[in-house]
């Protein structure tokens, strides 16, 4: 048996034996029934139509109001859209109409716009719509004969034929909300998961020195392979709760339209999920070293507690991060190793990271996770079988030897 | 077979193990007596790397303990410990594979020992919801589950009511009559001079006596005498050659004589004849008086050590 099957067991039962708890099962739909009910509730309550009330005198206004009502439409997006035509006897009942707030405007004879404000020029999307709609049929008109489809005209009258550019690159309103989107769930995620399944590792941890279990397991089972199993077992507990919750939140904003949800930039995502793994195992691992400090669960708080304090001040340098991506405090809190777990990914939503801060980052923070699980095993090995009270990191260190074999 | 030879270990200038050697055969139970503190704890851990001795091997079938060694092996530590939470087919499994057996193995091996020790029906309870005896049972069953070669069991009979420590004698025998080297400490000494062929006593980290029970009995330089006899005969009794002790038990005279007095013709002296009494008992020490007279007295100058000693095993730290 190799030392990799050992460790896969280890992993096993922890997902086992955790992945079924109810402690999970529960949490992870708690999580579910707050997200599903912030995304449903505003998209309930929200009115989702578009009403259009317009009127109409005399002959001629069919074609118009037709192709008025199409262009409503393909402006509307996701909402519903419900046009009411509202046909007056004549241009005084019209006027009686607008007056009473009845209508927007009417549409006489095909040929004209009657309206109550008396400016020149006008903003109103509806009235733009009908002068486009006008617009479109006229050229038609010409253009009878010569192939072209009304399809056609509509899409070159309605589009932008000029591309809007900025001094940063191409202005995507809905890209850059899409990233600072990213940005801020997915570090309010890897701070919450952090916190939530670094605990868990915690207790594991404990949990079976106050159950006395680790003696048996140890006589079987080396310390490294405990803890790392411990360590990815929830790790990936933690991993499957974030991508259920992610698809269940996109699943919903779909299919609810809540949101008009962007592509999510695969750049933003990929580093999210790196960044995640990583800085879930470093804190992870440092969780599990502190729990082999104490005996029993109840000392466990006051070991975890400069753990904690580290994930908390990484939480407050990402707002800073956040509001300033560029910024001295966030560029040097980038190669931070308990920082950049939380920073790397917002400065990459916002794009303003380079390649190579990347790579040293990940570099560094993935070498700490190596170094930090040998010392972790050894620091483990060390105080695993210390059952009373708290035992101190150097004297865990040096009692290593105790369990560290040939 | 195990062969633990001259380790030596020292907790700062607390000295646990110095100079300890022994062997635990196949087929046969080696019962491990010292006093608290004496280092059978320390000793039975080196053998699964849970204390690395600063010298001294400890070997199996003659070479150095290896991991694959290890998962052949089966430990039941003196700090009983499972998965609260667990059931206990899961439980049994899961041991049973991190010592390499296959799912469908441990799974038969784990039906197999529950109903063994009369758990069948608790198969599916988590181990907290059980009374303190049956979770002994269970941490019997993890010790057994993989027909280990060699059993070390850290005072199994402890905490065990009389059915309890029924039930573990005959599995410890079936386990050694099938092969199995068997070592466990207790300081039930009656129950170790009726289940185990050999014995190890440890006094101050140092092996005092080891070897066959009854072979050590047969080479003590003492016999035991009980016998019934009136306060005169006792009184003439004390001040003969070759009588070291005298007492009354409550219902007979016990005495200790050298085993190469004549018993025929100490009773003489007394004035009585062998059948004289109700009772005559003529037989080898127990082992209760082996151990005595190998360990160190409680108020022994040097016993301060044993005395740091046992207060850090009740602390656990080692």
């Amino acid at each position: 048996m190799s030392s990799m099957s050992t460790l896969r067991l280890v992993i096993g039962r922890e997902l086992r034996t955790r992945g079924t708890s109810k402690a999970y099962l529960f949490g992870m739909l708690a999580i579910l029934v707050v997200l599903s009910a912030a995304i449903v509730i505003p998209s309930v309550l929200d009115d989702q139509t578009t009403t259009v009330e317009i009127g109409a005198v005399g002959n001629g206004n069919d074609d118009v109001l037709d192709l008025t009502r199409q262009l409503v439409i393909d402006r509307a997006g996701d909402d519903e859209v419900e046009f009411d035509v509202t046909t007056y006897a004549d241009t005084d009942a019209a006027r009686a109409g607008l007056a009473d707030g009845e209508v927007e405007l009417v549409v006489v004879d095909g040929t004209a716009i009657l309206r109550e404000s008396s400016s020149a020029f006008s903003n109103d999307d509806l009235e733009q719509r009908v002068q486009e709609a006008a617009a479109t049929l006229a050229l038609q008109d010409r253009l009878d004969g010569s192939g072209v489809e009304l399809a056609e005209i509509t899409s070159v009258l309605s589009s932008q034929p000029l591309e809007v550019r900025t001094v940063q690159g191409v202005a995507d309103a809905a890209q850059d909300e899409a990233r600072s989107l990213i940005a801020y769930a997915g570090m309010m995620m890897l701070y919450l998961a952090i916190l939530i399944f670094g605990a868990w590792t915690l207790q594991g941890v404990t949990e079976e020195k106050s159950s006395r279990v680790v003696e048996v397991l140890l006589a079987t089972v080396e310390p490294w392979q405990l803890l790392a199993g411990k360590v990815i077992g929830i790790g990936l507990l933690g991993l499957a709760q974030f991508g259920i919750t992610v698809a269940w939140a996109m699943t919903l904003i779909r299919v609810t339209g809540a949101l008009n949800l962007p592509v999510i930039p695969v750049d933003s995502a990929v580093t999210l999920v790196v960044w995640f793994v990583l800085g879930f195992a470093l804190y992870s691992t440092m969780f599990a070293t502190a729990g082999a400090l104490v005996g029993r669960s109840e000392d466990a708080q006051s070991v975890a507690f400069p753990v904690s304090m580290t994930a908390i001040v990484g939480f407050f340098v990402s707002f800073q991060a956040l509001s300033e991506p560029a910024g001295v405090l966030a560029r040097v809190t980038t190669f931070v190793p308990f920082m950049s777990p939380f920073v790397v990914p917002i400065r990459v939503a916002f794009q303003e990271i380079t390649v190579w801060e990347q790579l040293l980052a990940v570099a560094v923070t993935a070498g700490l996770v190596v170094v930090l699980i040998r010392i972790a095993a050894r620091v483990y090995a060390g105080g695993a079988l210390h059952f009373a009270g708290r035992l101190g990191l150097r004297a865990a260190w040096t009692g290593a030897r105790e369990t560290s074999r040939p | 077979m195990l062969d633990i030879d001259s380790l030596t270990k020292r907790y700062g200038d607390v000295v646990a193990l110095d100079g300890c050697s022994f062997t635990v055969r196949p087929g046969r139970m080696l019962g491990f007596l010292g006093r608290n503190g004496a280092g059978k704890t320390t000793t039975m851990r080196a053998v699964f790397g849970l204390a690395n001795p600063d010298s001294g091997e400890i070997r199996w079938d003659g070479h150095p303990i290896t991991a694959a060694d290890r998962r052949r092996f089966g430990y039941m530590p003196e700090e009983r410990g499972l998965y609260p939470a667990m059931a206990l087919t899961d439980q049994l499994v899961y041991f049973g594979r991190l010592h390499g057996m296959t799912a469908a193995e441990a799974r038969a091996a784990a039906d197999r020992w529950l109903a063994d020790l009369d758990l069948a029906d608790r198969a599916g309870d988590a181990l907290q919801d059980l009374s303190q005896g049956n979770q002994q049972r269970v941490q019997l069953a993890a010790a057994l589950l993989h027909d280990p070669e060699l059993l070390v069991l850290d005072e199994p009979f402890n905490g065990l009511d009389p059915i309890g420590a029924a039930t573990m004698a005959r599995v410890l025998r079936e386990r050694a009559a099938a092969g199995t080297a068997v070592m466990f400490s207790s300081h039930q000494l009656e129950v170790v001079e009726d289940l185990c062929e050999d014995v190890a006593i440890i006094d101050r980290g140092r092996v005092v006596v080891t070897g066959e029970v009854e072979a050590l009995q047969a080479e003590s330089p003492y016999r035991r005498v009980e016998l019934d006899l009136s306060d005169q005969q006792a009184a003439a009794l004390q001040d003969l050659d070759g009588v070291l002790e005298s007492r009354f038990d409550g219902r007979h005279h016990v005495l200790k004589v050298r085993a190469d007095v004549d018993i025929t013709r100490l009773m003489a002296g007394v004035g009585t004849g062998l059948g004289g009494g109700q009772h005559f008992v003529y037989t080898t020490p127990s082992l209760t008086q082996i151990f005595t007279e190998a360990v160190s007295p409680p108020d022994h100058p040097a016993a301060t050590t044993a005395d740091r000693m046992t207060h850090a095993t009740i602390g656990g730290t080692r």
